[in-house]
């Protein structure tokens, strides 16, 4: 019994730990460690720093990019906001 | 090996992938969590306890799921931290906060809000099955010792 146990806790911690270096952006290289950009419609301009100058806002779009080489790939998802954009905005109807 | 011991052993090792994943995968790209928390709805001003109690607790809670003698007190934790993480997500979903911030976390990061709270309520299920085992099994284990005394 205390076999089975230990093997199954081992088996736990080895996957976890394994899984979370696996997907590490050591590993797989993903944007966030990057320098962010976010574009403003013409051309990429440095984004800031994440919750301090900007937030992402929302899931639909993407908010941020970083670059490969020279290009842009799309990193975080969301709507790119600045501090002072933090209250969605109601939507207007004409009357 | 009873079926109920088996369950037991399940449960803790679900538990401690979720937490070890969840607090290894931070602290491998802690720069990355410390932007991904300022981008939360919370003061900033809360991000540098937050950074560092979050996985902690969540190691903590790990630790405490391996070993026998701690496992209620790992269950009790890993359902009060699980219920404060689906309370904040269903509190996101309801539009409670100025903003839907992303959903991070590792892998975890892919979720949206929906599947965030019902991945959250699957794991407080599971830490309140523990807990129901957990004490089935402890008051069975005293009983069977105050038998042995008579």
């Amino acid at each position: 019994m205390k076999k089975i146990k230990l093997t199954v806790m081992t088996l736990a911690i080895a996957l976890s730990i394994g899984g979370a270096f696996a997907t590490s952006p050591h590993v797989t290289q993903t944007c966030q460690s990057s320098t962010q950009y976010y574009y403003n419609g013409s051309t990429y301009v440095l984004a800031g720093t994440a919750g301090v100058n900007y937030i992402c806002v929302g899931v639909q779009g993407t908010c941020t990019y970083y670059k490969v080489g020279s290009t842009y790939v799309p990193c975080m998802p969301g709507a790119y906001c600045t501090s002072n954009c933090r209250t969605a905005p109601t939507p207007k109807t004409k009357n | 090996m009873n079926k109920r011991q088996v369950v037991l052993e399940c449960i803790s090792a679900l538990l401690i992938m979720l937490f070890l994943y969840a607090s290894v995968s931070k602290f491998l790209d802690f720069q990355r969590f410390i932007g991904e928390v300022n981008n939360q709805p919370l003061p900033n001003s809360w991000t540098p306890f937050l950074v560092w109690t979050v996985p902690s607790l969540e190691i903590a809670i790990s630790v405490a799921l391996i070993f026998e003698r701690t496992r209620m007190v790992g269950f009790i934790a890993s359902l009060a931290l699980m219920t404060l993480f689906t309370i904040y997500a269903a509190a996101i979903l309801l539009h409670f906060f100025e903003y839907v911030p992303c959903s991070c976390g590792g892998v975890i990061r892919k979720l949206t809000w929906p599947q965030h709270l019902v991945f959250n309520l699957f794991f407080v299920g599971l830490s309140v099955i523990g807990i129901i085992l957990q004490r089935r099994r402890s008051f069975k284990s005293i009983s069977i010792t105050k038998n042995s005394f008579v």
